[in-house]
């Protein structure tokens, strides 16, 4: 089981140079904590596939589902009159779009439609349409609307073939870069090694995940290829965090060889703790810039590299070497 | 020494090599910063092709560009994208709904013979589709036939409801309980069509003999018809075509990508030598709109395989240059937060560090500009997060730096033993970054593959600006003793008695 470190003769105690804290003393503590946001984020990834109003792990959002998204914004003098998300639903089920031939007409009762800005402009969720449908749809919201401004419209049409292609991609690409790695790290260091990064990663990985799924059962959140794109920054950057500690380990191995590794390990964190937090908050910073003046295409991006990124910094510092020796005695 | 000044002018050299390439070539901006449409269009296989070969990725491509310098679309650009779409970008395109439409068709145009003995059934499924058209017409106020003024239509009855659900069920049809109107039709012209189609003999002769096509305003001036010119072969073709059938009271279908767009039947004269001359026109009731479309399209040449448009992405201009503005603040911002970090809690290596990642960020912008990279938002987010990156290999050697001055060593020796003891971590970072990308870029798509390359780039500089450019500038400034104080390095508080 998880027994203390052997007793040592106190000189070499006192050799240890240990100038915060040593990781070992507070891995229970680490694991436990690591445990239960895993816990947390399956249960939401388990939540969100039962809700039947998602039915699968993550709110996929237009990128993955496919169909049509339409912002337009209003031309309004100071403030924009109001208007109804009911009155703009009934318009879209009044309208009828040039056909395309050999398709039937989709249907937009079913349209999700959102007013932001206080009115200013408007958000639509739409079926997939076709690019002359949409111009025709935003024409025929000039009633409701009024006039509105053209150069500030954004039509997004995505065929739901392509969303499934780009998650499979990136699921692939994913897994070989974890082989490719993981072979990397065995041959520098050892087997024991790569898998402790790639739980790491996993864990990383499975709690940004855990959160967009709470967020998208709570605030209606979705995730979007931007999203696919954070998850394997996140996994990249984990892992490079991890190898730089693994890097001092393998160092005070050589320097304190008649240390058992659990001492060896501790000597490496504390030494290495400062940095660990430094590149941590070096790459968390601009991310922060992102988050508050990126715009709200960004904002959820910036969102998910950060808190993968902060929980990448704590699997790497409180998981990964505390593990270590417990599976390197078996 | 000398070696240091060769260095740094290694650098200084490279900097403003990349200052002019920018000033020269500037950055390839996305749709979604300047605004513009972009299309992403699939090829699907057909036939007896199950994948899409890079040859007929080729092929394709070479006729959607024909069809696109037909549209005359300034600064389009046509890439291929993994083994089997293509993107298109029309930037300044507000209304990509023409240009989906012309590139979407496979324009595959067909000549046939009506079959003997079918006369009377076509007669009656033509009559159907006339009356489903025309009531199709009354209802969309834009589409074709009213803008064209058909030549006031011999009384053309209109389908009323009953009739047509009694056609649907003639044809064997069934549509979903509560449909439209429009949809019910649509589908009642679906199955026409097939009929119709179904009546015509083999395709005698096809759009790969033709050698031109134009359009002129027809005899009434309120349609465009369609004007075809074949080459021998194809004449030859056309003309015993239309001698076949000639006053027999067969029609000869014109098929366009399977839908028929025009039954013409051919006059009694032509039965000795057929149309001869090589030219024919597709009388479709046109408007001047379409029938230009249609003339682009067989211009173009039929495409090999069919393409499917699987997105549609339009931004307007005052949004993409908000983006620009936005993505500008946050880099900016983002960047000044790292440098005052940095300087704060590394002194005199902060400031080199700072240095160092200017450059970084120079040299990263020559390469986007070189490649050439096109820059889009989620490009710019990727780029900002790379310069946080590249700041954690400065980071890991100033640390080291600092613990080798905490243990007593002298300075230039701590940055000596610093630079070499950090290499193998920073080493082992990039590598491990490295191989996820070159994952991404061979098995990712589009936006995951744009991305591997920016963070590949931004990893293979960073090892260099980090390892080179920090080095030498920090090993420049220790030739000015003034600069020799380990407390621009380090708290006194921190440094073994001995030292200080």
């Amino acid at each position: 089981m998880l027994s203390s470190p052997a007793p040592v003769p106190a000189p070499i105690l006192a050799a240890i140079p240990i100038r915060y804290m040593r990781i070992s003393r507070h891995r229970r503590l680490a694991w436990i904590a690591s445990a239960i946001a895993c816990g947390l984020s399956l249960l939401g990834l388990a939540l969100c596939w039962l809700n039947p109003a998602i039915a699968s792990p993550l709110k996929p959002g237009l990128d993955f589902t496919g169909g049509t998204q339409i912002q337009v914004e209003r031309r309004c003098q100071n403030a924009c009159a109001e208007l109804s998300v009911s009155q703009l639903q009934q318009r879209l089920g009044d309208l009828s779009l040039p056909p395309v031939p050999g398709e039937t007409s989709p249907n937009l009762s079913s349209s999700a439609v959102q007013v932001l800005d206080g009115g200013r402009s408007l958000l639509l969720r739409l079926p997939a349409l076709s690019a002359d449908q949409s111009t025709a749809l935003i024409e025929e919201l000039t009633p409701v609307t009024g006039p509105l401004k053209t150069s500030a419209t954004s039509i997004n049409t995505i065929g739901p073939t392509l969303g499934s292609r780009l998650l499979q991609g990136s699921i692939v690409s994913l897994l070989v870069s974890f082989a490719a790695i993981a072979v990397y790290i065995s041959f520098m260091y050892n087997g024991v090694f790569a898998f402790l990064a790639l739980l790491c990663l996993a864990h990383d990985v499975l709690i940004t995940c855990g959160v967009f799924a709470w967020l998208g059962l709570l605030q209606g959140i979705e995730v979007d290829s931007l999203f696919a794109v954070s998850l394997i920054t996140v996994a990249g950057y984990s892992v490079t965090d991890t190898v730089v500690i693994y890097d001092r380990i393998r160092e005070q191995r050589k320097l304190l060889a008649d240390l058992p590794l659990i001492d060896q390990v501790d000597v490496a964190v504390d030494a290495t703790l400062t940095r660990s937090l430094y590149t941590s908050l070096t790459t968390l910073l601009p991310l922060f810039g992102l988050l508050f003046f990126g715009g709200s295409s960004l904002f959820w991006f910036a969102v998910a590299l950060i808190i993968g990124i902060a929980v990448g910094s704590w699997s790497s510092i409180g998981l990964a070497p505390t593990l270590l020796p417990v599976l390197s005695r078996r | 020494m000398a070696r240091q000044q060769g260095w740094v002018a290694f650098i200084l050299v490279l900097a403003i090599a990349s200052g002019v390439l920018l000033a020269t070539y500037g950055l390839q901006l996305g749709l979604d910063l300047r605004g513009g449409s972009q299309l992403t269009l699939q090829v699907m296989p057909a036939g007896a092709i199950l994948k899409v070969e890079s040859e007929q990725l080729e092929a394709v491509k070479e006729v959607l560009e024909r069809r696109i310098n037909g549209l005359g679309v300034a600064e389009s650009t046509l890439q291929t994208i993994g083994t089997d779409q293509l993107i298109l970008q029309l930037p300044g395109e507000q209304n990509p709904g023409r240009a989906a439409k012309v590139l979407g068709s496979t324009a595959l145009l067909e000549f046939k013979a009506q079959k003997p003995g079918t006369e009377k059934e076509m007669q009656g499924l033509l009559q159907l589709k006339r009356q489903a058209e025309a009531v199709l017409a009354a209802k969309q106020p834009k589409t074709t036939s009213t803008e064209s003024g058909l030549p006031p239509p011999p009384p053309k009855p209109q389908l009323a409801p009953e009739d047509l659900a009694k056609s649907l069920r003639a044809l064997g049809l069934s549509v979903p309980e509560g449909s439209s109107e429009t949809d019910q039709i649509e589908v009642l012209l679906a199955e026409v069509n097939r009929r119709v189609v179904a009546l015509y003999g083999p395709t005698l002769l096809s759009g790969k003999d033709l050698t031109s096509a134009g359009r002129q305003q027809n005899a009434t001036g309120n349609a465009w018809d369609v004007t075809l010119g074949f080459n021998r072969e194809g004449g030859e073709k056309f003309a015993s075509l239309t001698q076949a059938i000639a006053g027999t009271g067969r029609l000869l279908g014109i098929v366009l990508d399977g839908r028929s767009i025009s039954e013409a039947s051919v006059g009694a004269e032509f039965k000795a030598a057929g149309i001869a001359g090589g030219a024919a026109s597709i009388t479709g009731n046109f408007t001047a709109d379409e029938a230009r479309d249609l003339e682009v399209q067989l211009r173009g040449g039929s495409l090999p395989l069919p393409v499917k448009i699987v997105e549609v992405r339009t931004i307007g201009p005052s949004l993409g240059a908000e983006n620009i503005r936005t993505s500008l603040l946050a880099a900016l911002s983002g960047l000044v937060l790292v440098g005052v970090f940095m300087v704060l809690v590394y002194r005199l290596p902060g400031v080199v560090s700072v240095l160092a990642l200017s450059l970084y960020a120079l040299y990263n912008l020559a390469v986007y500009s070189l490649i050439p990279v096109t820059l889009t938002l989620p490009g710019i987010a990727g780029f900002i997060l790379s310069v946080g990156m590249a700041v954690d290999a400065n980071v890991l050697i100033f640390e080291r730096v600092k613990e080798e001055l905490r243990s007593g060593n002298t300075l230039i020796r701590s940055i000596d033993t610093g630079f070499a003891r950090a290499f193998s971590s920073i080493f082992d970072g990039h590598i491990t970054g490295l191989i996820s990308c070159t994952a991404l870029f061979f098995l990712g798509t589009g936006l995951v593959k744009g991305f591997a390359v920016t963070l590949a780039i931004g990893l293979l500089l960073s090892l260099f600006t980090a390892l080179t450019c920090t080095r030498s500038l920090l090993r420049l400034l220790m030739s000015y003793p003034a600069l020799r104080r380990p407390t621009y390095f380090l708290p006194a508080a921190q440094l073994p008695a001995s030292a200080a």
